[in-house]
């Protein structure tokens, strides 16, 4: 009885130290893959970087309008962009290389199907990359507007504007990849549905006084025409 | 030629049928129908008067007008003295409509330019078909600097009540000066001449296609004359009375339309301006610009409370606009008591200059950067209301020549701004 057991422990010491021997190579040669990745990428950063500065890119961009584009999505410009994101694509293939060697089954068929889910992932960071775009403009467009006109709350309606638009493009964006389909559509339209709930209660039953007043002057021309008078006639 | 495909059949058929004319005044109009027949009478007493020998017509550009705009200025009589006709009686006086459903003010004027090029009309002039009080000299005097003396641009001025008008006293006009260097007070105006020549030009222009000067084009006429080299003046043509304010547009638009095209003339205009440090005064016919002590009413806490409040919720976006001390010192101003504000003309000189320049640099959407630019302009009218309200009309004319001296004293300051960005972009 007494020798089994030890003979069962010394095999389980025995397996354990196998499997030690056996992974931390792997593990170390993971890790050496990702700092040779780390270093290749920060390599490849800066040379394409200083060979984008050498083409003049940025000036390109600029008159072609991307870069514009880039400044209304708070990016950084195009040499930036575009080195930053081979700096990213090539040391996450090196660690997607790395993590390959370990040779953990459940991983490498997580990655082999990242790798077919690529296409989708793509399409769907494009929608992401329009999203905030188009949040980023329209919640400015809001806040101004609002500002302008003297509305209470500008911030409050720019930030309702954005919260909604990227609502709308983070649940398009994982519709895209397929993740949780059901659930991500459910989840946007209970959210979606809850804040414009919210929102009407709040400005019905909360703010009576100040629905009233918006509403007049959403809709009275009068009060337009008072507030015109109301300051000095600019041209 | 450009504006083969541009005007209408229709347009085209009635001026073949006018051949060359000597004088053309183009009125645009959209539902006028109370002041056109007016309008048609000044410019008739006009011709009358003070060019009974000339080849005149008349060209109605209306948009979309459904109150009888048109049938009026075709048919309206015209002469008020019967017994002064005289040799006018011998030649035909045209009147030429064009008819859009829904044009730009852009499609106007070059309507008109291209219409005057045609004719080989050697004067041009517009005028608004809502100027109540428009009379037979106003368009005399737009006409005869270019007919008789030669010049290719008129800009008009008014007398106009203190507080009116000041967009242009406190940014048109300052800019125009400072950057420009030409002393024309009234640039975005519904009535001015130009000549033939300066018609040609204008109508090969692409400026017409740019979104930013769609709604007030004027701006560009003045600057394209200006940076183009043409000879320039100004013409006194009487009371600017307050338009009805269903009329006009409100202080956001006014800013979006009038700032938003003279920054794109700015940025358009850039290598005659870079190189051209000149400030020079055109010669005036008539009596200067004149300033009226008409009753004004202002909600001045209303103005106060929406510079303050859009300075704190614009802060992020006033941050990336302005320079930083001129920053710090917009929030330090929004920060300050009410009866206390004073907006300096230094502060307000580098505050708009740095808004020119972000333009130019486009920081963000330039329709956007040009709406930031509201709450400090109310800030500005503010500190003028504050500090003008027991002033004489000395005081003001001396204020804003004071404050043209700034914006001109900020000039470097503006071309540092525009440069250095465009370094650190490239």
């Amino acid at each position: 009885m007494k020798e089994t057991i030890l003979q069962g422990l010394t095999q389980a010491y025995e397996n354990l130290v196998r499997m030690i021997a056996d992974f931390l190579p792997r593990l170390v040669v993971m890790l050496t893959i990702i700092l040779i990745g780390l270093l290749i990428a920060y390599l490849l950063r800066a040379f394409v970087r200083s060979i984008l500065h050498l083409t003049k890119l940025d000036r390109i961009s600029e008159e072609a309008g991307a870069s514009h584009v880039l400044r209304k999505a708070a990016m950084p410009s195009m040499s930036e962009f575009l080195s930053r994101s081979i700096f990213w694509i090539t040391l996450l293939g090196f660690i997607l290389l790395g993590i390959s060697v370990l040779q953990i089954s459940e991983l490498q068929e997580q990655i082999s199907r990242l790798f077919q889910l690529l296409p989708e992932i793509f399409v769907a960071i494009l929608i992401l990359f329009v999203g905030v775009l188009a949040a980023n403009f329209l919640s400015r467009a809001a806040l101004l507007t609002a500002v302008n006109a003297g509305y209470p709350s500008p911030r409050l309606w720019s930030g309702l504007v954005r919260f909604v638009i990227w609502i709308l493009t983070i649940s398009m964006a994982l519709e895209q990849v397929g993740l949780a389909r059901e659930t991500v559509v459910a989840a946007f339209s209970i959210a979606f549905g809850a804040v414009m709930l919210a929102v009407a209660i709040a400005f019905g039953f909360g703010g009576r006084d100040l629905a009233r007043q918006t509403l007049e002057r959403y809709l009275g021309s009068r009060e337009k025409e008072r507030e015109k008078e109301e300051e000095p006639s600019p041209l | 030629m450009a504006e083969d495909s541009f005007l209408t059949d229709d347009l085209l058929r009635q001026l073949i049928s006018v051949g060359e004319v000597d004088l053309l005044v183009g009125v645009p109009s959209r539902n006028n129908a109370d002041t056109i027949g007016h309008t048609v009478e000044a410019i008739e007493e006009s011709f009358q008067h003070a060019f009974p020998r000339q080849r005149v017509v008349i060209v109605n550009v209306d948009c979309g007008s459904n109150d009888g705009t048109i049938d009026l200025f075709l048919n309206s009589s015209g002469r008020k003295n019967a017994s002064s006709r005289g040799i006018t009686s011998l030649r035909t006086e045209h009147r030429v409509v064009a008819r859009y459903e829904n044009a730009t003010q852009a499609t106007v004027l070059r309507t008109i330019a291209a219409t005057g090029d045609l004719l080989r009309a050697r004067a041009c002039a517009v005028v608004s078909a809502a100027t109540s009080n428009l009379t037979a000299d106003w368009v005399g005097n737009l006409l005869q600097p270019v007919y008789r003396q030669d010049f290719d641009f008129v800009a008009p001025l008014y007398a106009r009540q203190r507080f009116d008008g000041l967009l242009a006293r406190l940014v048109l006009y300052p800019i125009t000066r400072a950057v420009f260097g030409k002393r024309i007070r009234e640039i975005q105006s519904g009535e001015f001449g130009f000549s033939g020549r300066l018609a040609t030009n204008c109508t090969t222009s692409d400026m017409w296609r740019e979104p930013s000067i769609q709604d007030l084009p004027q701006a560009c006429m003045t600057v394209t004359a200006i940076a183009s080299g043409y000879r320039c003046c100004q013409s006194y043509l009487g009371p600017r009375l307050r338009p009805v304010a269903a009329q006009t547009p409100d202080i956001v638009t006014a800013v979006r339309q009038a700032v938003g095209a003279l920054f794109w003339c700015v940025n358009a205009y850039e290598d005659y301006w870079m190189g051209h440090s000149a400030n020079d005064t055109v010669p005036s016919f008539g009596p200067d610009h004149e300033l009226t002590d008409d009753p004004v009413t202002v909600n001045l806490e209303r103005l106060f409370e929406l510079f303050r409040s859009g300075v704190a919720e614009l802060s992020p976006l006033l941050k990336t606009i302005l320079a930083p001390d001129t920053y710090a010192e917009v929030q330090r101003l929004a920060a300050c008591d009410e009866r206390k504000l004073c907006f300096e003309n230094m502060l307000w000189a580098r505050t708009v200059y740095d808004f020119a320049a972000s333009y130019h640099h486009t920081l963000l959407n330039r329709d956007h950067l040009v709406q930031a630019l509201v709450p400090l302009y109310r800030g500005k009218t503010y500190s003028f209301f504050l500090q003008h309200a027991a002033s004489t009309a000395a005081d003001i004319e001396a204020d804003s020549e004071n404050l043209c001296l700034e914006f001109e004293r900020q000039r470097v300051h503006f071309m540092e701004r525009w440069k250095s960005q465009t370094e650190v972009s490239t």
